[in-house]
């Protein structure tokens, strides 16, 4: 009997597949929702098509803040912002209409606007054409446009353990190599970019 | 003094314009001395690139970008050469180049900038660099050696490896003057060392050690 609701089953409950490319989870979903009640399933379903804004915040291009902005969720900025802007762990977009005076630290930070001040990125920081950074970066990985305006210093910061593992006698290329921002945009492809 | 290099070995890409692939002794020099080190300081005055970037910072380097010629053309403007015998434009030029503190950099990558800027400029712009350079330092810097020429194209410099570099076109721009060895020594006298690799495609290629 269950077997052959199962079979019946499949067709309401397609409403709130919101995953539909993944046909994987369907089955789980339906089992899920059959065992429990309907209520927690239509609950927890509406988070998922918000997806990755879940937790997610913006300043528009009409905002100025002055001051220190913490974050615990991804930002982005698209305004004004005179101070410091922390998102451990998040990512932090600095929008096309930006102009950041501050110093910057979060887990990713995608620069498209102007700043001035240091940047420090525990993973990534990608640069891109129109962006325009004085300050000195520090980051594990980096990628750059050609295009972008950047003076300052780079410090690519390595794992903690591997700098004494390859002073040990490792082959420090292959230590390395993770650090040097592998895979940029090949140098060719934007090399056409006008001066600015 | 060494002349060396193999010239450029012109390798055009799809459109647009055609980025020059070309071997440098002076950078394989360069990168030769630097060799066995690492966490040096480089500067690479040739604005921001992934490639240079990427290439001395997998060789366990810091580097430091700039551009020098992105500032002289935002300072002087069309008027290149007459920009830069405006007092208040030279006075603001130096305010923004080369803002280092002394003794930086192990290495400076200077590419093509110097031979568009004029005296004094020039020799301001040259005193600065040996001094954000640490004594034993090497700056890099390039000079086209065709003084009939009366644009000479610039280029933005992409390391490819060790020893080649791709050139991407940026313009062209109107030379200062003409450099040949002996301007060349007087301009970094106070160096402790200078050597020259010309290329067949008339570029002088400069090591200067500081």
């Amino acid at each position: 009997m269950w077997s052959k609701k199962k079979e019946d089953a499949p067709e309401p409950p397609e409403k709130p597949a919101f995953v539909p490319s993944t046909p994987a989870v369907e089955p789980q979903r339906r089992e899920s929702t059959s065992m429990s009640s309907p209520n927690r399933s239509f609950e927890a379903e509406p988070l998922t098509p918000r997806g990755g804004s879940v937790g997610s915040a913006a300043l528009g291009k009409n905002v100025t803040v002055k001051g220190q902005i913490f974050a615990r969720e991804d930002l982005t900025i698209d305004g004004e912002v005179e101070g410091t802007v922390e998102c451990h762990e998040h990512r932090l977009t600095i929008g096309p209409n930006a102009r950041v005076q501050a110093g910057l630290k979060a887990r990713e930070i995608i620069i498209q606007g102007s700043i001035q001040g240091n940047v420090d990125a525990t993973d990534k920081i990608d640069i891109k054409k129109e962006a325009k950074l004085v300050g000195d970066i520090k980051t594990s990985r980096i990628v750059i446009e050609d295009g972008a305006y950047f003076k300052g210093s780079i410090d690519i910061s390595k794992p903690n353990a591997a700098p004494k593992t390859q002073a040990a006698g490792s082959t420090p290329s292959s230590a390395q190599q993770p650090l040097s921002t592998a895979q940029p945009t090949p140098v060719g492809s934007s090399a056409g970019t006008p001066v600015r | 003094m060494i002349f060396g290099g193999k010239g450029a070995t012109g390798k055009a890409s799809k459109e647009a314009p055609a980025i020059v692939t070309r071997h440098s002794s002076g950078l394989e020099q360069f990168h030769s001395m630097l060799h066995g080190s690492e966490d040096l300081s480089i500067l690479d005055m040739s604005g921001a690139s992934q490639a240079n970037i990427t290439f001395v910072t997998g060789a366990g380097h810091r580097i430091s970008s700039d551009d020098l010629i992105g500032t002289m053309q935002q300072i002087f403007g069309d008027n290149f050469l007459e920009g830069q015998q405006d007092p208040e434009k030279v006075k603001r030029f130096l305010e923004l180049a080369l803002t280092f503190p002394d003794a930086s950099f192990d290495g400076a990558l200077v590419w093509d900038a110097l031979q568009f800027l004029i005296s004094p400029v020039l020799e301001e712009t040259v005193a600065r660099l040996l001094r954000v350079v640490r004594p034993g330092g090497l700056i890099l810097a390039f000079f086209n050696a065709n003084d009939k020429i009366a644009q000479i194209p610039v280029y933005g410099h992409r390391i490819q490896d060790a020893k080649t570099i791709a050139q991407v076109p940026r313009g062209a721009l109107q030379p200062a003057q003409h450099f040949n060895n002996r301007n060349l020594e007087k301009l970094f006298e106070h160096a402790t060392s200078i050597k020259f690799f010309l290329t067949r495609d008339n570029l002088r290629e400069v090591i200067v050690r500081r």
